[in-house]
């Protein structure tokens, strides 16, 4: 009855314009939440090198060809590169300094041998478990990851030998080696190597730090090591910016690293846009449903005068307000959730048109962020009827 | 419960000579269960005594007591208490719900305490003669209806006190005196005690105490 009291008489007109308000503030905050996480795993698990890092070097020109430029970077150059605030972090791909070959050695697959390059590089810019990432000698294995163009080669060998082609999962499986030589110190070593993973980003295998390190040592001609690549990993949605520094400086990566940098970027700033808008537009909304309320308050004067003047507690009218506006934030909140799955369909859909394969999954964060806007509206409409009501106590 | 007021002169009526024997800057007793009347011409000062003393009005020098406690140091939890238990009042613009029907605004008084059942509140009603206005909102009746039921609602608690102001401004002799048996039997039933306020008349009625503005 109190209910039929305080709110059967009210204008229905601007409670619904209040309520459209906030319903569409909260389907674009949690659309833009649920987009700019999806955005930024974009391309997360696919390779085993981090997100938003690229591998660069000096792009080779005629002058560099005749050696009259350099295409090794200095320390003073990636020191450069480290102090712009768009970067993370930059480390150099060291390379190996000594004769290397690899095999199969595994009864199950044919004998495959060749003469190849390894790189190491930092395990901070790998998407991998840093205890699978390590070697020291007496250990059984080297961990490697291996370029995905080279499993394909692989496949191509085993497919002409009349053999069945192989699953990552199963080359992970298959037993190889690494031979190391020096032919003027007349010495050599095989070391059994297992496979950890695949990168579409490099093209030599990747073994850890200590293992390109006792190689170098122990195998090395003795000529001096240069850093001809080195690995940037730029702040999340500030791409362009990297892109902007390696033109400045020269410098050239993958073109494939390049894009998904540069859509991630522009996805990115766009989400973020429309997710200021989103708060903006929730806040905004939110004041006006407090203000309505404010306004049905101030409308029920005399009723809620009278109610406490016959014997109602304060509490019990904030108590009512209160419910009344935490269940129209529920429904709001409900036909947003509604809504954002309409667009989210239609935006996966949209997405994979495009050929951008984004996860389909639900995240955390937009579901949070909804939790946050009706905990802040819950506890804003408690304090505002309770300060209106006692008001007039 | 003794509702004591002690030199009590509220700011507005500060200004005005008033005479020795009104209750304005003198020490007055209300003594539980005793039937009061005040009687006083227009703009003495009735209702600010009304809204003084059930605590709607803060403005004024003195000390109001409800059993020996300052009236201006109960909390939510204890005004709640008094308006549901202790003191009931009729007011003089009568405080009704002009949307709500007379069973809801009847009913919205009742449930607080559950005093009376359906069939009692219609019985009184019937007494008053309005049973047929059941379920007629309430902006509907007359003035006069409107008073009765007023006097009714009051009825719809447990009280000490009845503090009633100017009930009887809109009706006949014979509906005041059917009011006055109703309030009487109900105040006799729990040893309360009334305030009656009128505009110069006492209507006959039978009084302990009379008090002057």
């Amino acid at each position: 009855m109190i209910n039929k009291l305080l709110f059967k008489n009210q204008d229905k007109k601007q409670l619904i314009i209040a309520m459209v308000g906030a319903f569409m503030g909260i389907t674009f905050l949690i659309t833009s939440i649920h987009y700019l996480v999806k955005v930024n795993e974009f391309g997360k698990g696919a390779d085993i090198l981090g997100p938003n890092t690229i591998i660069v070097q000096k792009k080779v020109t005629n002058s560099s060809s005749l050696n009259l430029t350099k295409t090794d970077f200095s320390k003073n150059e990636i020191n450069n590169m480290i102090a712009e605030s768009f970067v993370k972090d930059v480390k150099p791909v060291i390379s190996n300094n000594f004769d290397v070959s690899f095999q199969t050695d595994d009864p199950l697959v044919p004998y495959f041998r060749t003469d190849v390059f390894i790189q190491t590089v930092d395990a901070n810019f790998l998407d991998v478990k840093t205890s699978k990432w390590h070697w020291k000698k007496g250990d059984k294995y080297v961990p490697l990851i291996m370029p995905r163009e080279f499993l394909v080669m692989l496949n191509t060998f085993m497919s002409a030998s009349g053999i069945p082609q192989v699953s990552d999962d199963l080359a992970m499986g298959i037993k190889f080696k690494f031979k190391l030589w020096n032919s003027e110190k007349q010495i050599e070593e095989k070391v059994d190597a297992r496979i950890i993973g695949f990168t579409n980003e490099v093209s030599s295998l990747l073994v850890p730090e200590s293992f390109m390190k006792y190689g170098n040592d122990i195998y090395s001609d003795g000529t001096e090591q240069k850093i001809t690549q080195v690995m940037i990993s730029g702040e999340e949605s500030q791409f362009g910016l990297v892109e902007e520094l390696l033109t400045k400086k020269g410098l050239e990566s993958k073109n494939s690293q390049m894009m998904i940098g540069r859509l991630k970027s522009v996805v990115g700033t766009l989400i973020l846009v429309v997710l200021g808008i989103s708060i903006i537009a929730v806040f905004v909304s939110g004041l006006v449903l407090i203000q309505y309320m404010q306004l049905l308050m101030s409308r029920n004067l005399y009723e809620v005068r009278t109610l406490m003047r016959i014997g109602y507690h304060p509490k019990e009218l904030i108590k009512s307000f209160f419910i009344y506006f935490v269940k129209i934030f529920g429904y709001v909140a409900g036909i947003g959730i509604l809504i954002f799955f309409i667009f989210k369909f239609f935006l996966d859909k949209m997405f994979d048109e495009g050929g951008l394969y984004i996860d389909k999954g639900l995240t955390w964060q937009s579901l949070v962020i909804l939790l946050i806007s009706y905990v802040l509206f819950a506890v804003s409409s408690f304090k505002s009827a309770k300060k209106e009501i006692f008001k007039q106590y | 419960m003794k509702i004591i007021l002690d030199h009590i002169m509220p700011f507005p009526l500060a200004s005005i000579q008033h005479g020795s024997e009104s209750i304005w800057g003198n020490y007055i007793e209300l003594v539980p269960g005793k039937h009061i009347l005040l009687n006083a011409s227009s703009g003495k000062g009735k209702s600010t005594f009304t809204m003084t003393t059930i605590g709607l009005r803060r403005d004024y020098e003195g000390k109001l007591t409800y059993d020996g406690r300052n009236i201006l140091t109960f909390s939510p939890d204890e005004w709640t208490k008094i308006r549901q238990e202790k003191v009931s009042v009729v007011y003089q613009d009568l405080q009704l719900f002009p949307n709500l029907t007379v069973a809801e605004n009847l009913i919205l008084k009742n449930k607080l305490t559950h005093v009376y059942t359906e069939t009692e509140l219609k019985e009184m009603l019937e007494r008053l003669e309005i049973d047929n206005k059941w379920e007629q909102k309430c902006g509907l009746l007359s003035m006069g209806q409107q008073q009765r039921l007023a006097i009714v609602r009051a009825m719809c608690q447990p009280f000490e006190w009845l503090i009633m102001d100017e009930p009887y401004s809109h009706l006949d002799e014979l509906n005041a005196k059917k009011c006055m048996q109703l309030i009487d039997k109900r105040c006799g039933e729990q040893n309360a005690g009334f305030v009656l306020t009128t505009l110069g008349d006492s209507h006959g009625y039978q009084y302990d105490q009379e008090l002057k503005l």
